[in-house]
């Protein structure tokens, strides 16, 4: 390809990260500015900017715990949805029986299940069983979608694993429970990992069963964004503050994980 | 053994709740009416949904079209991006992570950027388009009838678009030397090339992102609820807002679990047929090798 065209193709590469990040960047800079500028009716790169909106939304209108309450949901989910998705992604990737295939299908339309119409009736059983407004309705509700997401990636990842390693641990005497556990787990270590950390993601970013299934206790920090907007009078430097804290720990997470984000993303459809 | 706690637990959250909701959708349980549990009322809810209530349709037509706008351009971009990627900089992991930024934050926040960006008063955005003339003055793109679902729809390109670019530049470099080799050893030149071999090997894949595409645009909330909650009037009441509205603000529940039904099953459509398409993507690759 010839210089030039090398050139304008980079030129294209270097605006689109511009057009990706440049939201970001704004809604950062609104965080850190004062009602004046951030009213402005010309936008304002270059201003003295103030910390005031942080300490006054976490602490002054208690925000602080909805970040404990999101680590709270996000954790547990997460680690349920691994107990009991790595064992059975693990069958989906070493046995055989009638209906596997179809079985791994209910799996992905579990995943794929609208959220909207899942929380009708779910708000309704929670309500009658007296846990709207408790952890164990939100981590419940995201483990619905985390379960299929950790037995889609992780079957994938347990085929990777040669049969042979499965039949010398067995002639070394393992049972296959022992196998699983003292073998396998551990090869699949770094596969676990990021599932976790994708899992966590995606609980952490949801927002319409969190904000069906809580009131106050256990709000999470998604569910405190639109809560703050109003139709009028917005102060629009705490709703930027959250959205930041919010947004945060997940751009360190995507680092992490950007090795398997497409398998991630595609249920393990794409190895990428 | 190993397969049954997760199954019982999906059976128990969803298998549970869906059954449960299709029994709703015969009853005319209302929060609204303190109370009352609700009666059988057979098909009521239905007819009223497929006769009576012209805003269920409208709806339903609002979100094929941002369906088939957001999906669509995002393919269009997504694809271009990942071609300029694969031949310029393969993969820079760091530069195709920034570019991936979007769509790994939490929908409501995205939504929440877009809104200081859009605002008519102070909007960062809103000021620049009003400046290099491309929208009137008195315009704001969030609260004009006639611009509002296409902004959506833009939102939604500027989210997603990395999400097709990753994917269709995973199955780029996950494509066979030697077609390529061949074909330029035949002298075709690069557009054909493109043409007849790239895109004939990529389908599969963009099948497959085409469809979760569509199911996830299908589903879509957050954003659009934070930036416009359905409105200016109903120009953006996509379905998920419709079935928000009829169950959290009506309390009206043996309706709304018909209105939620109805979404379910077009997911669930939409679902086997993307089974169908990775099975076909296996098929293709046991085939190649």
């Amino acid at each position: 390809m010839s210089r030039a065209w090398r050139n304008l193709g980079l030129g294209i590469i270097i605006a689109v990260i511009i057009i990706a990040l440049t939201p970001y960047v704004w809604m950062f800079l609104t965080s850190i500015k004062t009602r004046v500028d951030a009213l402005a009716s010309v936008p304002k790169w270059l201003f003295s900017p103030t910390f005031e909106h942080y300490p006054k939304v976490f602490i002054d209108k208690e925000y602080l715990p909805l970040v404990g309450n999101s680590i709270v949901v996000a954790l547990s989910s997460t680690l349920l949805s691994l107990l009991v998705g790595v064992p059975a992604s693990y069958v989906f990737a070493r046995e055989r029986f009638a209906g596997k295939e179809d079985l791994f299908f209910f799996f992905l339309t579990t995943r794929m299940a609208p959220a909207i119409s899942v929380v009708v009736p779910m708000f309704i059983i929670f309500g009658k069983l007296g846990l709207v407004d408790t952890y164990a309705s939100v981590i419940l509700a995201h483990s619905s979608f985390n379960i299929s997401l950790v037995v889609w990636m992780m079957r994938g990842f347990f085929e990777e694993i040669p049969q042979e390693i499965d039949e010398a641990a067995q002639m070394d005497g393992n049972t296959k429970a022992g196998t699983f556990f003292r073998i396998l787990l551990p090869l699949a270590a770094p596969g676990i990992a990021a599932t976790a950390v994708l899992c966590f993601i995606l609980s952490w970013n949801e927002l319409l069963y969190a904000m069906i299934l809580t009131a106050f206790e256990s709000r999470t920090l998604t569910v405190g964004i639109p809560g703050l907007v109003q139709p009028h009078g917005t102060l629009w430097g705490q709703v930027a503050s959250v959205a930041v804290v919010a947004t945060l720990p997940i751009i360190i997470f995507t680092f992490l994980v950007q090795k398997h984000l497409v398998r991630g993303m595609t249920f393990g459809a794409i190895k990428g | 053994m190993f397969l049954t706690p997760a199954l019982i637990l999906l059976l128990v959250l969803l298998v549970g709740p869906f059954s449960y909701m299709v029994g709703l959708s015969f009853t005319d349980l209302s929060f609204s009416q303190p109370d009352h549990d609700g009666n059988f009322v057979g098909f009521l809810n239905y007819r009223k949904l497929m006769r009576d209530d012209p805003i269920f349709w409208e709806s339903f037509l609002t979100t094929i079209k941002f369906v088939f706008a957001s999906v669509g351009t995002e393919f269009l971009f997504g694809l271009g991006l990942a071609l300029l990627l694969f031949n310029i900089i393969k993969s820079q992991r760091v530069i195709v992570t920034l570019i991936l930024m979007p769509m790994m934050l939490a929908p409501v926040a995205i939504g929440l950027m877009w809104k200081l960006l859009l605002s008519g008063e102070f909007g960062m955005l809103t000021y620049y388009l009003r400046q290099i003339a491309l929208m009137a003055p008195q315009t704001a793109p969030l609260s004009s009838y006639k611009l509002v679902l296409w902004t959506m729809v833009a939102i939604d390109v500027w989210e997603w678009t990395p999400f097709v670019t990753l994917v269709i530049l995973a199955g780029l470099m996950s494509l066979p030397k030697e077609p390529f080799e061949a074909a330029i050893m035949d002298g075709a030149k690069p557009l054909r090339v493109f043409r007849d071999v790239t895109l004939p090997l990529l389908r599969p894949i963009i099948a497959l992102v085409m469809l979760l595409r569509g199911i996830d645009a299908f589903k879509e909330f957050d954003k659009v609820f934070i930036l416009t909650g359905g409105g200016p009037g109903s120009a953006t009441e996509l379905l998920s807002i419709y079935t928000w509205r009829i169950n959290f603000r009506n309390w009206d529940f043996g309706y709304g679990s018909v209105v939620a039904f109805m979404v379910y099953l077009v997911v669930l459509i939409m679902c086997s047929i993307f089974y169908k398409a990775i099975t076909w993507k296996q098929g293709i690759e046991e085939i190649r090798t």
